[in-house]
């Protein structure tokens, strides 16, 4: 393997390729970070778009490529999350928490440059753990089943809700109700339509861009109105003129960063968790061990760092099930999948034990991407302010327009608007009932793989499940019996720090 | 002088007017659903004659992924949309054929839809692990019995590409077993190489890639990249069994001339080089049939699907 390793050099430097790669991954990373901008054009599409492309390039320049566009993408997403309360993927619901306060407390370029920073130290850290740990990673991948997803997910469920900011009793609300949202539509195993009333709308299920948007942006827009007090009518936004981040600032999130790297590169290595995950525990991390958790939610630049640093930490080690065992672990994966079997190259151990060294290029490839996206992310800041560089009131109307464009523009269905007016006013009433949604959406984007796994584990299990764990399933059983411990601790904690926030709170509105 | 130029813009503009009088079918690009998610084999295949198409089409096919609802959102959307050539639907035979008999659909396959083509198929293929005690279809139907029906097996979604030829299988050789659903066939095989099911159905391009850890039972149709295993038919399976069509579909009321066209400058894919290579690398055959043959054995395949169901829903 360490014969591949050194391999992978030359076909990177050799043949005067170089430039090339390095102008394809940059020229992905604009495509991924202009189209991630946009709210409602994912990742995921821009990259289905341009895969033909990649056809005709040589492998090392098609699949850079590709990658470019993917960790483009990726931050991309973050930019209207933190400027605008608008999420584009689930993956960026963690940073609209501290994003629009810090937006309007006039450090919206400190948050975007935290986001960019935190990121490509997260990405670039991982990527070098996935390199050196390449082989033990995927025998974690294949010691994870069923059973075993099914009791991360479950835990992780319980975690995120437990750290959750409103009262125990209301994030269970939350959790149980984005539960039995996600029942809705077709269940996952035998394919039966549940709670769908005959409307063949409801048949695909809720979609989850629309209601992302609708329970963040517009609650958001909702209560900017209400209060317009006049300095928010009359000030301008102007990035450019805002001050950047300072080494200082940026010194203090380094804990942070290297908490959620760890964070997310664990959880990337996990198959079937991912992102969204990731960013949560993150998130949820930061502000456990955080002096201040009051500040949390409302301006925090950690809070910002914790997320955005966790969840591109995934991307290393979730590419190691694809590239060893010829696995997608998500649908990013499997459209990285086709780019290499269009120029013959079918991962797998095959393709690792004869070609090893075109994996090893491209992984440094992901190394050398997370480099140009500093410089790229960095210098193309001040275009990405300007759209921002207007009055606030105006701020407002172009975020309702972004809403809706964003939720049609997504599958391009008129049904998802009525979807996108509902759960923004769900979310509104939410909001002035001081329920938090995370354990909603967490619950929500979850649950199908849970109670997939959940029933590929009765399969399994045949009549006697409890059986099956026991004696199978050691690492599921050692996990679901820890579940209560870990959930109970987390809570406790997670309750005294609400009873300091909720005293703080109560003062300064009083 | 300028009285040329101005006789020359008008005999340019006439021109111009006359082209889109007469202007043939496509005018303009058509747009393609696929109601499968990005990345499948449905997406490959279709970025692959997609970009090679427009030469002989004369114009573009754009790909649109719809997914939703185990494919009814997008087939839905074409069912719905203006029979007029510029909206085809790339789906399969399980979708198109098999749905309508488990489930209440808003449309009717066989009576909304008329086949262009078949563009290709791809035919699973039985495999174990390498050091599976296994080594034939007939083991594994004897485990199957033996186990009193309890020995795991994988497939890749009710009623889907795998699930569906699994189940055929087995009621063809009268034993049952423990079918564990994955989500999709990347899944499937990890749960295969895990040891957490015994033998599942995959399709040749998958299992080539996963080189000598697995073995290859059996197969749906000779498959000389995998060795030649036997097929299901020489074990004694009548019939076709595995086969997934990947076929372009368009709402019934197109004009026929349009899907004449179409299919013209499809059959033309065969002797392309550069779709040749392409189909090549992904490991994927170029068996094109013609609408009107494959509607031959379309409604042939659906009634074998409904004594299936039938079969399965009963007990």
């Amino acid at each position: 393997m360490f014969e591949s390793f050194l391999n992978a050099f030359p076909l990177l430097f050799g043949g005067g390729s170089f430039l090339n790669i390095l102008f394809v991954i940059s020229l992905g990373l604009l495509i991924g970070l202009f189209v991630g901008a946009l709210p409602g054009l994912t990742t995921l599409m821009a990259m289905a778009i341009v895969l033909p492309i990649s056809f005709f390039m040589d492998p090392l320049i098609g699949i850079p490529f590709l990658i470019g566009v993917y960790k483009g993408g990726i931050f991309g997403g973050s930019i209207p999350a933190i400027l605008v309360s608008l999420p584009g993927t689930g993956a960026s619901v963690a940073t609209t928490f501290d994003g629009p306060p810090l937006t309007k407390m006039g450090k919206g370029r400190k948050a975007l440059e935290t986001a960019l920073f935190s990121s490509v130290i997260a990405d670039f850290s991982s990527d070098i753990v996935t390199i050196l740990l390449i082989g033990p990673i995927a025998l974690i991948a294949l010691l994870i089943g069923p059973p075993e997803l099914a009791a991360i997910l479950f835990l992780s469920i319980l975690i995120i809700s437990s750290t959750s900011s409103g009262s125990v009793g209301k994030n269970m609300i939350m959790l149980a109700t984005g539960l039995f949202i996600a029942m809705i539509g077709q269940d996952p195993i035998a394919a039966l339509s549940r709670f769908t009333f005959d409307v063949f709308e409801l048949r695909a299920g809720v979609p989850l861009l629309p209601m992302l948007i609708g329970l963040f942006a517009i609650p958001e827009i909702l209560i900017n109105i209400e209060t317009k007090t006049k300095d928010f009518i009359k000030t301008k936004l102007n990035l450019n003129k805002e001050k950047n981040l300072t080494w200082n600032e940026f010194l203090k999130l380094r804990k942070t960063i290297f908490r959620s790297t760890i964070i997310g590169t664990t959880i990337g290595m996990i198959p079937g968790v991912g992102q969204v995950v990731a960013a949560f525990v993150g998130y949820a991390a930061a502000k456990n061990s955080s002096k201040n958790p009051e500040k949390f939610g409302k301006g925090e630049l950690e809070g910002i760092a914790a997320p955005e640093a966790a969840n591109n930490a995934v991307n290393g080690p979730t590419l190691v099930p694809l590239l060893t065992l010829g696995i997608p672990g998500d649908n990013v994966t499997a459209i990285l999948l086709g780019a290499f079997v269009a120029h013959g190259l079918r991962p797998g151990p095959e393709l690792m034990s004869e070609q090893g060294s075109i994996v090893f290029a491209i992984l440094m490839c992901m190394l050398l991407a997370n480099i140009l996206f500093l410089i790229l992310g960095y210098f193309t800041m001040p275009i990405f302010s300007k759209v921002v560089t207007i009055k606030k009131s105006y701020l407002i109307p172009l975020t309702i327009i972004f809403a809706f464009a964003g939720s049609f523009v997504f599958r391009h269905n008129p049904a998802d608007l009525y979807f996108l007016l509902f759960f923004g006013i769900f979310g509104y009433v939410l909001k002035k009932l001081e329920f938090d949604v995370t354990p909603l959406v967490m619950a929500f984007i979850l649950a199908p793989s849970l109670e997939y796994a959940f029933g590929q584990t009765l399969s399994l299990g045949d009549d006697n499940v409890i059986m099956f764990l026991l004696s199978e399933r050691p690492i599921a059983a050692l996990i679901i019996v820890s579940t209560p411990v870990i959930t109970w601790k987390l809570w406790k904690r997670s309750k005294k720090l609400r009873d300091v926030a909720t005293t703080i709170t109560s003062k300064q509105v009083k | 002088m300028k009285k040329l130029l101005t006789t020359l813009i008008a005999i340019f503009a006439m021109l111009s007017i006359f082209n889109t009088v007469k202007a043939d079918y496509p005018e303009k690009p058509i747009t393609m659903v696929i109601p499968f998610g990005p990345g499948g084999s449905h997406d490959l295949n279709a970025r692959v004659f997609t970009s090679i198409i427009p030469q002989y089409l004369g114009n573009a096919i754009i790909v649109k992924l719809v997914p939703g609802a185990s494919g009814q959102t997008g087939t839905a959307m074409v069912a719905q949309a203006k029979p007029d050539g510029y909206t085809l639907l790339f789906t399969h035979n399980y979708v198109d054929q098999l749905q309508h008999h488990v489930k209440k659909l808003p449309y009717k396959p066989l009576k909304d839809f008329v086949t262009v083509a078949r563009i290709n198929y791809a035919a699973a293929c039985m495999i174990v692990l390498s050091k599976s005690k296994y080594n034939s279809v007939q083991d594994v139907f004897d485990a199957a019995k033996s186990s009193g029906g309890k020995l795991k097996l994988g497939h890749s979604g009710m009623w889907g590409a795998t699930m569906v030829p699994m189940a055929q299988l087995l009621s063809w050789g009268k034993v049952s077993a423990n079918l564990t659903p994955y989500k999709g066939g990347g899944p499937m095989v990890k749960g295969l190489l895990s040891g957490d099911v015994e033998a599942v159905l995959h399709f040749p391009s998958v299992i080539k890639g996963q080189g000598n850890k697995v073995k290859t039972l059996g197969c749906g149709a000779k498959e000389k990249s995998l060795g030649t295993p036997p097929t299901f038919d020489e074990l004694g399976f009548k019939g076709q069994i595995g086969y997934m069509d990947r076929i372009l579909m368009a709402p019934a009321k197109t004009p026929p001339e349009r899907i004449k066209v179409l299919q013209d400058a499809l059959a033309k894919l065969k002797g392309d080089k550069t779709f040749k290579k392409f189909m090549g690398r992904l490991g994927e055959n170029m068996e094109f049939m013609n609408g009107p043959d494959y509607e031959k054995i379309r409604a042939e395949k659906s009634n074998n699907y409904k004594s299936l169901v039938k079969q399965m829903t009963k007990g």
